[in-house]
């Protein structure tokens, strides 16, 4: 069924699109509000995907299947995303320690009601996007790696410290 | 809340999350936008991509630029000319001192490396995103701030790759040295043979061998003699060796024992792995088997938790008495 709606959006058809959307909404948006800590954000960066999935459909072969690869194309808009505000950003923002400024750039999305899920969006960016993509989406660190555009070790510690943290915060 | 509980937590997290509204107005809008074919809209890639280049190009050149150097004792020499007070090392200057003088170099805009007399070094890459030098022979204090393996040393006997330190490390012109962190850690590699040294401990470092087993600042002189002992046996004649440092390692020196793991025969790993578990015991999630089969997962896990109690160790030291089984401080 997947494979038909994919094979018709590949051709044009919006209708078919629209109803892949409705199929993997729920999943692209977890991902991306998890990556972001941050409700409007998160439905930002969901729109963005749908957008480059249009964009992006037709190079989709079907080498691996559909929701993973739209699963990884999801990821890469987010960081993509992430890296340019992050240049944007540290033009006019001294640098700062991560461990001083958890909880107080993103203010958690009201619907995150789950204590857990408002420790994660609370993380310093850098620990929260390892920590989702090596714990909760299962990434290893050399791939995360390659999509951060962080050394492995650098993914390694941040997976430590959003642990430790998450620990913290969940401990209080 | 303990690593398992986080994990058994993060793993009933739902995969999917609805939108709170919904999101498909806002794309189809923007689809109908977009006018169909991407490729129509990226016309502007070509002069773009093509400025992209030359800014690349003009940084590439920009990144190419020497390091400052200056003297702090005697007149070293960069090349053939005496430095007078301070200069410029560039990619493939050699800087070398005699037994009476020394030389401070930046090392671009990360730290700085201290060249101590009687020592030869050369600068090998300057690039923001690597910094490396080459220590042919002398000792050298490196202090760098800056996210880890981005500054390199190599010697004789392999590199010492910063993970975010200071570190003093010596080399004859042979490779026979001594590599000891102050801050920070630093991973000592030679092929695909590493060590890793957290601030605190040293590791020997042998032409042959690469860098040895890690060991604390305060490990007994006959700990240290066996670790020793051990880096040099062939593999095959290493049982004794190991049984020795078994016996005389302490919970301190679980740093040591988790390199000695990764290097005996398979028949030995089963020991060491029990004299680690009943000195340290492995964070949840580590499993015997996992660590006898060198699973890097496994291996992670425990050097994660080993680096934990080394680190508060150290950091605490002389304020608070830290349990070395646990981390915790001690009531």
């Amino acid at each position: 069924m997947s494979d038909d709606l994919v094979a018709r959006a590949q051709a044009g058809d919006q209708t078919a699109f629209r109803e892949l959307y409705r199929q993997h909404a729920g999943r692209v948006y977890a991902l991306c509000l998890r990556l972001t800590g941050d409700g409007r954000d998160a439905e930002e960066r969901t729109q963005d995907v749908f957008v480059r999935l249009w964009d992006k459909l037709r190079s989709f072969r079907g080498d691996s299947a559909f929701s993973s690869w739209l699963h990884r194309l999801a990821v890469n808009v987010v960081l993509n995303e992430r890296r340019t505000t992050g240049r944007r950003e540290r033009r006019v923002m001294p640098a700062e320690d991560p461990d001083n400024v958890a909880g107080a750039q993103h203010a958690a999305p009201l619907h995150l009601n789950i204590d857990l899920e408002r420790a994660i969006a609370e993380l310093p960016d850098g620990a929260r996007e390892v920590f989702v993509l090596y714990d909760i989406e299962g990434y290893g660190h050399g791939e995360i790696a390659q999509l951060v555009g962080i050394a492995e070790g650098t993914s390694k510690a941040q997976l430590f410290r959003a642990r430790r943290l998450l620990r913290e915060k969940l401990e209080r | 809340m303990n690593e398992s509980e986080l994990q058994d937590a993060v793993s009933r997290l739902p995969k999917s999350i609805e939108p709170p509204r919904d999101l498909w107005p806002g794309i189809e809008a923007r689809l109908a936008r977009s006018g169909g074919g991407a490729w129509r809209r990226r016309w502007y890639w070509v002069p773009l991509a093509a400025a992209a280049v030359l800014v690349f190009l003009l940084i590439a050149r920009a990144e190419r630029s020497a390091w400052d150097v200056t003297a702090l004792a005697g007149r070293p020499l960069i090349g053939t000319t005496r430095l007078a007070a301070s200069g410029r090392l560039r990619v493939g200057d050699w800087l070398q001192t005699d037994d009476s003088s020394r030389a401070l170099i930046a090392v671009g805009r990360i730290g700085q490396v201290e060249v101590r007399p009687d020592t030869r070094v050369q600068l090998v890459v300057a690039k923001a995103n690597e910094h490396r030098l080459a220590l042919a022979r002398g000792t050298i204090d490196a202090k760098v701030d800056a996210v880890p393996r981005l500054f390199f040393v190599e010697t004789p006997a392999g590199t010492a790759i910063d993970l975010g330190c200071a570190y003093t490390l010596e080399t004859d012109s042979v490779g026979h040295g001594l590599l000891h962190v102050t801050a920070g850690e630093v991973e000592f590699q030679t092929g695909s043979h590493s060590s890793r040294v957290p601030l605190g401990a040293l590791a020997q470092i042998r032409p042959s061998t690469g860098p040895g087993i890690p060991y604390v600042e305060d490990a007994p002189a006959p700990f240290v003699r066996a670790l020793i002992g051990f880096d040099l046996e062939q593999r095959g004649t290493r049982a004794r060796a190991v049984r020795t440092v078994l016996a005389l390692a302490r919970p301190h020196d679980a740093l040591s024992l988790w390199h000695v793991l990764q290097r005996v025969d398979p028949s030995l790993r089963g020991v060491v792995y029990d004299r680690l578990a009943a000195l340290v015991p492995p964070p949840p999630g580590v499993t015997r088997r996992a660590a006898i089969a060198l699973e890097s997962r496994a291996l992670e896990g425990y050097w994660t938790k080993i680096q934990r109690i080394h680190f508060r160790i150290m950091v605490l030291q002389g304020v608070r008495e830290i349990d070395p089984r646990t981390g915790l401080a001690k009531p």
